[in-house]
């Protein structure tokens, strides 16, 4: 375990020195700023045309009506809508305004937005050339020289991306709370959000909701958000363990995670789908209550795909690892 | 070497904290989902929000059926947002539109259920100068109570546009499902629960001064429906019984209008009116407005 460290220190300060973290950080300072600002257009639209929150909320429940009258919906899209009303019913019924705007919700729906793609696409960039980038700069020759064991020092790579996905992170929660509050008020961490809708059918059982202060809340989505970025990760590993060049790699991961948001915008009737990681990332939908995207999963079913999914990648990148020949 | 470890010493203490309150907001997830508590008593979220409507402005709540939500109507303004750009022009005064929550396919008891135990009708209602209403459409031709047809022709009539051929169709499905001793017996039954609407609607908000849109028959041109007008006036005469009662409330007669400009004022569902069939409809509203 003592030789452990100075390679986890090793890999660390490598990807500091590469620069892969700033392109995030970058990338999150770039991209803020453009969402806080539709999201303002947005708020000032409805603040020309709501005196109240709660008429506006009325009229959101009215518009969803609406919708479910029409023949040309399909079904399954229905029944999400039918699932909003009553949850945003439940939300007017108890006076709880579920989209004021600040910057801790502004935060939370972001980290919920970006679940499913952006994160992952944060991830990659630090995960996808970890091995891939060395083998076509050729420095992994003078890695596998020393007298380390190839899996200490595959180990020692994993540990380094397990503390980037957890900084990518928290990067991303700190930036979006920093950059919104200068425009929505730095406050909201102790409005009541709504968690525990249980969904049978197109009905919502409410008897076990409960009332949660937004910073806890943001706090487990920052939790389940961390799982599905740390499963992205250990498949970025594997895949930069397996191909030679860090593009491949980055596209190869990038087509798994997009096949997997479409799959699941098309409420999908191909149930073995649901075995497919990309569909399962997206857990903090079972925290607000929304509808999975394959009828017959739950938080248990998806976090244990994802489970298996890491698992089996990791187990792959390490056999590949410890037998493979560095040619170049 | 010594900025090294300081930089190492910062990346390695700070991520390996956040990895660890991170999964610890995941195992907090998973027990939070996985044994919800049972709901803790909601009373201490705070006092409600003090409502900020301001008072110079004229506020209008429109609640209803299809008509009010503006079926038919391609451009998507219904009578309602025509009604408040006339009346900003008459007064001279802003005129906002606090809500519409027409539904489609709405009926009598629907809207009596909704504004009794739904908070955020009452509060729409609570807050409006006028309140606009049409209702009873859909208790009296009740073939719309089966859905099939109700929604048949919303969907003909959200995009009148692209649906320019179901017009051919409707005269023969009407007479099929319109029996007129059906709508002889819905109409008790509807004007009693328009009589409930209304004094809902005075108890929850006794200043507003509420306008409600009288029904037209667009089965006129119909010679086995034209009957149906009869009815149509029953049901009318029967609202202005309630109406007349309270001081601030008004009947919009509607029927004359359509009777002989059914195919100028009628969307191509054959039901609902269009554009103009509103325009006419949102200047009457005007017209007989104090």
């Amino acid at each position: 375990m003592s030789s452990l460290l100075p390679l986890v220190r090793n890999e660390t300060i490598k990807v500091w020195k590469k620069k892969r973290f700033f392109v995030v950080i970058l990338v999150l300072l770039v991209l803020i700023p453009v969402f806080t600002y539709a999201q303002m257009k947005v708020a000032l639209n409805n603040r020309d045309k709501f005196d109240d929150w709660r008429l506006q909320l009325q009229q959101k429940i009215t518009d969803y009506q609406n919708q479910l009258s029409s023949d040309r919906i399909p079904e399954e899209w229905k029944q999400s809508r039918r699932i909003a009303v009553q949850q945003l019913q439940y939300y007017l019924d108890h006076d709880v305004n579920p989209d004021s705007p600040n910057a801790v919700t502004f935060s939370r729906s972001f980290v919920e937005a970006s679940i499913t793609m952006f994160i992952p696409l944060l991830v990659l960039a630090v995960a996808s050339d970890l091995v891939s980038g060395e083998r076509s700069t050729g420095t992994i020759k003078m890695l596998l020289t020393r007298p380390v064991r190839r899996w200490k020092i595959l180990l020692s790579k994993l540990i380094a991306l397990t503390l980037y996905v957890s900084l990518t992170l928290l990067a991303t929660i700190i930036l979006s709370y920093l950059i919104s509050g200068i425009f929505f008020g730095y406050g909201g961490w102790t409005l009541p959000v709504f968690t525990g809708f249980v969904i049978q059918g197109s009905e919502v059982d409410s008897s076990a909701v409960h009332a949660v202060p937004q910073w806890y809340y943001l706090f487990m989505s920052a939790g389940l958000t961390w799982l599905s970025a740390m499963t992205i990760a250990c498949l970025a590993l594997m895949v930069s363990v397996l191909v030679r060049s860090t593009a491949a790699s980055i596209v190869t991961m990038m087509a798994a995670i997009i096949a997997g948001s479409i799959l699941t915008n098309m409420a999908s009737s191909w149930h073995t789908a649901k075995y497919i990681f990309s569909v399962n990332l997206d857990l903090t939908n079972y925290l607000a209550g929304s509808p999975p995207p394959i009828e017959g999963m739950s938080l248990l079913f998806s976090v244990s795909v994802l489970a298996v999914w890491a698992v089996a990648a990791i187990i792959v990148s390490f056999s590949v690892f410890t037998k493979q020949d560095m040619l170049n | 070497m010594n900025r090294g470890n300081g930089l190492w010493r910062l990346i390695g203490i700070t991520s390996l904290i956040t990895t660890i309150v991170f999964i610890c907001g995941f195992g907090f997830a998973m027990n939070d989902i996985l044994n919800p508590r049972q709901a803790p008593s909601l009373g201490d979220l705070g006092e409600p929000e003090q409502s900020y409507v301001k008072d110079d402005v004229i506020h209008v709540t429109a609640l209803g059926d299809s008509l009010t939500k503006g079926t038919g109507d391609s451009t998507g303004e219904g009578y309602v947002k025509q009604t408040i750009k006339l009346m900003e022009g008459k007064y001279d005064k802003p005129v906002k539109l606090l809500n519409n929550l027409a539904i489609n396919g709405m009926r009598a008891d629907q809207l009596v259920e909704k504004l009794k135990s739904d908070k955020g009708y009452r509060l729409a209602v609570s807050e409006a100068d006028i309140i606009l209403l049409t209702i009873g459409g859909n208790d009296l031709f009740r073939f719309a109570r089966g859905g099939n047809a109700a929604s048949k022709q919303d969907a003909a009539a959200d995009n009148t546009a692209e649906n320019e051929a179901s017009s051919s169709q409707t005269d023969d499905d009407i007479e099929d499902q319109i029996s007129l001793e059906e709508v002889k017996t819905n109409l008790a039954e509807g004007v009693g629960l328009l009589r409930q609407t209304l004094e809902l609607l005075n108890s929850i908000n006794p200043d507003a001064r509420i306008v409600y849109i009288g029904l037209y028959n667009p089965f006129y041109d119909v010679a086995e429906l034209r009957d149906g007008s009869l009815q149509v006036q029953d049901w009318n005469r029967a609202a202005y019984d309630v109406i007349h009662r309270y001081p601030n409330m008004l009947l919009v007669p509607t029927s004359d209008l359509f009777e002989k400009n059914l195919t100028r004022y009628l969307a191509s569902d054959h039901f609902h009116p269009n554009h103009d069939g509103y325009a006419a409809i949102a200047q009457r509203i005007v017209q007989a407005i104090d």
